[in-house]
């Protein structure tokens, strides 16, 4: 049994959210344990009881943003016909989800930190795997054409939505989020020799309700 | 001579924002490294905050105006000046290295700075039309075959560039910088409908 309070239990995801919503919006340099625990509604001791560093802070802050992310599309990937509808859903929330400021400040932490060079590597790994893990089920139902191993075209998706939501998030007016899913979708069909079959009526109108509101 | 000292400052500061990261740079160590005084450093800039996003600024207008220039052989083919323009994109070892590192500090910190953004978009801007020139001639020659505009295959390339550029930087034990420049060059090669070994600059 662990000797932390019960409560502790449900403050954790709490300041998780909260941190990342802070660091999100001011960076990790400016952001104060105090900033965090306001923000949750706690004190400092609060925050500290559970994070050594602010640097700690940020690399479990975003692990659980992508585990909250993870979560939100397993339900619907599962509600899936198969792979080519599960790809197009990813790179469909990835566009959503196109404001990639904590990603980035995780790329600029792992230039100089080992400790959150490895966080960035298991998550990209994850992400990647994803994918990857797709491409594979698609090939083996011959329902894409096999055009290179799965982890390639994986890190080829992975790199290309990075770059183009770098150009949305940065105000690039020609890469809009639909236009950075539009040229995503089309690139990952090319390389699968094979369309991705549009999601359900209540799947992209879901979709068409996320880009309007991140817009 | 008074321009020296400023661009010797700007020098000095992005050569600290590259080793040390930009929040543990101060103005004492770059006066230091600048052979100036922190008077003169305030005389340039009159806040922190203003010598670091100058710094940031200056390594690309450098990079910009030394790498974005006239290749003497573009002329020879279309698909030689994009591999010369791949390899100027990417995080090779040394001054490339540097300026990647910079340019990964000043994308966070447009993001948070409103004051930052319009320069890094017009910086991004000017990334992209001449990416888009060196495509341009390709289409109009007929040497590249393509459906897509020179601007969407500038946003492409740059897209891919970035993203598995950033990967190498950070050491993605999975892609070094001679894969990323494999893997644009591929994917680039299917776009443009030439070879993929065109678009690599032979004897490297």
């Amino acid at each position: 049994m662990s000797p932390r309070p019960q409560i502790d239990h449900i403050r954790r995801p709490q300041l998780l959210a909260a941190a990342a919503e802070v660091i999100a919006e001011r960076g990790v340099a400016a952001t104060r344990i105090a900033d965090v625990a306001e923000r949750a509604g706690t004190s400092a001791p609060g925050v500290l009881y559970w994070f050594d560093s602010k640097d700690q802070l940020l690399a479990e802050a975003l692990t659980a943003a992508e585990d909250r992310f993870d979560e939100s599309l397993t339900g619907r990937l599962e509600a899936m016909g198969g792979p080519g509808e599960r790809l197009r859903l990813l790179i469909e929330a990835s566009a959503e989800n196109y404001d990639w400021t904590l990603w980035m400040e995780l790329w600029t932490r792992a230039l100089r930190d080992p400790r959150m060079r490895a966080t960035r590597q298991r998550l990209d790994d994850r992400w990647r795997g994803q994918i990857a893990h797709d491409v594979r089920a698609g090939q083996a139902a011959g329902a894409f054409a096999d055009h290179g191993p799965p982890e390639r075209i994986a890190l080829i998706l992975a790199s290309l939505l990075d770059g183009l939501a770098l150009q949305a998030t940065l105000g690039d007016p020609q890469v809009a989020p639909a236009q950075m899913r539009d040229l995503a979708l089309e690139i990952v069909e090319l390389l699968l020799g094979s369309e991705l079959p549009p999601l359900s009526d209540q799947e992209s109108a879901r979709e068409r309700e996320m880009l309007v509101e991140g817009e | 001579m008074p321009g020296d000292a400023r661009e010797r400052i700007l020098e000095a500061a992005c050569d600290l924002i590259a080793s040390d990261g930009i929040d543990d740079v101060r103005i004492a160590r770059v006066a230091t490294r600048a052979r100036a005084s922190t008077a003169l450093v305030h005389h340039y800039f009159s806040t922190r905050e203003e010598l670091l996003e100058q710094a940031l600024l200056h390594s690309f207008e450098t990079a910009g105006s030394e790498r974005f220039a006239e290749d003497p052989d573009a002329e020879q083919s279309a698909a030689r000046g994009v591999a010369r323009a791949i390899e100027v994109c990417l995080p090779l070892p040394g001054s490339q290295e540097r300026d990647w590192t910079l340019w990964v500090e000043l994308w966070l910190r447009a993001v948070r700075d409103p004051a930052l953004r319009p320069l890094a978009a017009d910086l991004y801007g000017r990334y992209h039309d001449w990416f888009a020139g060196v495509i341009a001639p390709g289409l109009e020659s007929g040497e590249f075959t393509s459906e897509r505009s020179a601007d969407e295959l500038a946003d492409l390339a740059i897209a891919l560039l970035d993203g598995a550029g950033v990967r190498a930087l950070i050491r993605d034990p999975r892609i070094d910088v001679e894969r990323a420049r494999e893997l644009v060059a591929v994917r680039l090669a299917g776009e443009l409908g030439v070879e993929p070994g065109s678009l690599r600059i032979s004897g490297r």
